[in-house]
């Protein structure tokens, strides 16, 4: 039963077809008891209004995280999952102990809310660059889980557009500083010395999928959870949200996601490139590692200031050597030389959460500690060791230009067409 | 390793007959080929062939996926006229965009702008929101007559202006008559156009744009939408200075 093209996706078509539905969905806007405050919270008029966009796994736990926030204000929940939608509905109302959160089925129309000051996004990442991109230019705030970006050529614009209306987008993954300050705090402190490597283990990208076809339940809009990924048939399995990348999620695929590569790479990577202050760079040169030896293949990037990052080099771990800082899949090599300690950047809330450090940042319009653009610059990398394992070679990346050098078949993977009728 | 032009019958074979669910393992020896292909003109060529007789056959959607797919990554215009057949047919359009869109040739701007021209409505716009991806400012003429009005292709066609951000776009975005969601697009499309004129230095442009958009959106907007366009053309303002 093929069907393709994305019906009924424009937000006028969406808000001819469907009044009557969006007027059950949403509930009417009450001032209620909690919108005065007390002595522990603040009125609602000093609150920072915030829907959110993708409530699973993560999006149910970045909702909660924000409920749980006094000068947060939350109002309204949009997911294309009914169950998902009302329990988010079900727990923003507990919260409140009232009935006025509204649900939406469209993103479009929860950021079409003037009251709303914010927005979380926690869908799968296919839709991240389009969602955010909107919610910027309707003056919304942004906090977007992780991995920001499907595609290196999506980070751009995402960047542009937060800049260009002065919004606040901050990156989701929490463990950046969260579960890396054992190597984050001696690198910065200057023991190891002067960076020169780091080798990071993580998994391999995402596959194309094309598991069978299965009925689709009425729990879920199939056409607006696949929005601008290439039409397929519902599987359970195609879009599941657990953390796994066996075949049984979304994660699995690279239509929806770059898999363990990007997925747990936007920690890992983000937690290694943060140690070694590599937040601000994009790596230069992308050099393939064939399999040899009995040894699989493996890829370095070398970062403009000289730091060459590995990922999964065979070699053994190191942890004992002082020059080296090592945690987890992590480890970071120096030159041994004494060096000037720097001040890590840290959240800018007193609570030390990057829920917390999104509202201050909301609040004092600073750039958050996971700014979109440091973002989106880590997420560059474990993008390009994805295009030279595919392509099996050693690339250029032009930072500038965002384009590689001297190789059209690799530029070719910079980005991919959406379907209609969604565009960057 | 990449295989010899005979043993590729057999996974070809299998691509013919392949729909979802079926065994993904033969398709593994096209795939290596396929990276292959990219240092072997002669394999390459073969490939496409093959390619294109799967998509002039009986082969169902899965199987044309897969194929555009591996011509997303070596497809020339060799393979335009196959994947330019389907960009008319709903249940295909996207995934051929998804080849064309990324082959380099000029003959896959051609086909994007010949079914832009006979397409309406979503497919539409999928063709509109390809020409822009692929930077391709022959469009803006055709992009220009579309902008007017409040229609998703409208909206498309100022989107797509503001990627190309040529000065003939923004020429046209100036002049658009249009209403609603799309008269919002343009202005996106607008700022994006005065972006491009300040990197490319012509800052009179650019500052003709910024104060143009901020003396539409007033002084004192009511909306985040309304603020966050004061925002951009007070910022981008402050770009032009001193120039």
């Amino acid at each position: 039963m093929p069907r393709r093209l994305s019906e009924g996706s424009s937000r006028r078509e969406f808000l001819r077809t469907t009044a009557v539905g969006g007027a059950a969905l949403a509930a009417p806007y009450v001032i209620t008891s909690t919108a005065l405050g007390d002595a522990e919270t603040p009125p609602a008029s000093d609150r920072i209004v915030i829907g959110g966009i993708g409530l699973g796994n993560m999006g149910s736990g970045d909702q909660r995280a924000f409920l749980g926030m006094k000068d947060v204000q939350y109002v309204a929940v949009c997911d294309v999952r009914t169950r998902w939608r009302e329990e988010a509905k079900a727990r923003a109302d507990k919260a409140y102990g009232n009935h006025d959160c509204a649900a939406y089925l469209d993103f479009r129309e929860l950021l079409a809310r003037d009251d709303i000051d914010a927005v979380h996004i926690a869908t799968p990442d296919h839709w991240h660059a389009i969602m955010t991109i909107a919610a910027c230019r309707g003056g919304k705030d942004v906090y977007l889980q992780k991995p920001e970006t499907l595609t290196l050529a999506e980070g751009p614009p995402m960047v542009a557009a937060a800049r260009r209306y002065g919004r606040v987008v901050s990156g989701g993954s929490q463990r950046v500083l969260d579960d890396y300050r054992g190597i984050v705090d001696p690198c910065w402190a200057g023991e190891v010395g002067t960076i020169k490597e780091v080798d990071i283990a993580v998994g391999g990208p995402s596959r194309p999928c094309y598991l069978p076809a299965e009925p689709t339940p009425d729990d879920i809009d199939w056409d607006r959870w696949l929005g601008p990924a290439p039409w397929q048939p519902y599987n359970a399995g195609r879009c599941d949200g657990n953390f796994g990348t066996n075949g049984n999620s979304w994660r699995s695929y690279v239509d929806y996601s770059g898999g363990s590569l990007t997925d747990w790479g936007a920690h890992h990577f983000g937690g290694a490139i943060f140690a070694a202050d590599l937040r601000e760079e994009q790596p230069a040169r992308v050099i393939y590692h064939p399999p040899g030896g009995g040894q699989g293949a493996h890829v370095s990037l070398e970062y403009p200031s000289g730091v060459v990052l590995h990922h999964n080099r065979p070699r053994p771990l190191r942890p004992a050597e002082p020059s080296v800082a090592h945690q987890g899949a992590i480890e970071i090599h120096g030159d041994g030389q004494p060096r000037e300690p720097k001040a890590v950047p840290l959240y800018r809330d007193a609570a030390g959460s990057i829920y917390g450090d999104f509202i201050a940042c909301v609040k004092t319009r600073e750039r958050p500690f996971r700014d979109i653009e440091l973002a989106v610059n880590t997420m560059t990398a474990p993008h390009l060791i994805a295009i030279a394992s595919r392509l099996e070679r050693s690339l250029d990346w032009d930072r500038e230009a965002q384009a590689f050098r001297d190789d059209a078949e690799a530029n070719r993977l910079v980005d991919r067409a959406r379907r209609e009728p969604w565009m960057l | 390793m990449p295989a010899e032009s005979a043993s590729l019958d057999a996974p070809f074979a299998a691509v013919a007959a392949f729909d979802w669910g079926g065994d993904i393992e033969p398709l593994a020896v096209i795939d290596a080929a396929v990276v292959a292909a990219g240092s072997d003109p002669g394999l390459r060529a073969d490939l496409e062939r093959r390619f294109a007789a799967v998509l002039a056959g009986e082969a169902s959607q899965a199987a044309r996926q897969y194929v555009c797919r591996q011509l997303c990554l070596i497809g020339t215009a060799a393979s335009v006229p196959a994947l330019a057949a389907m960009l008319t047919d709903p249940d295909d359009s996207h995934m051929a965009r998804y080849a064309l869109e990324r082959i380099d040739a000029p003959e896959a701007a051609t086909a994007l702008r010949a079914a832009l021209a006979e397409l309406e409505g979503n497919l539409r716009v999928g063709m509109i929101a390809s020409l822009a991806a692929r930077g391709d400012a022959a469009s803006v003429p055709i992009l220009a007559s579309l902008v007017a009005g409040d229609s998703a292709v409208a909206a498309a066609a100022a989107e797509a202006l503001g990627r190309l951000a040529t000065p003939e776009a923004a020429a046209a975005l100036a002049g658009a008559a249009t209403s609603g969601e799309t008269a919002e697009r343009v202005v996106d499309a607008r700022l994006a156009c005065a972006a491009a004129a300040v990197a490319a230095g012509d800052k009179p442009a650019a500052r003709a744009i910024y104060k143009a958009v901020g003396e539409a959106v007033g002084g004192a907007p009511a909306t985040h939408r309304g603020r966050a366009v004061r925002i951009a053309c007070q910022r981008g303002l402050l770009a032009t200075l001193g120039g």
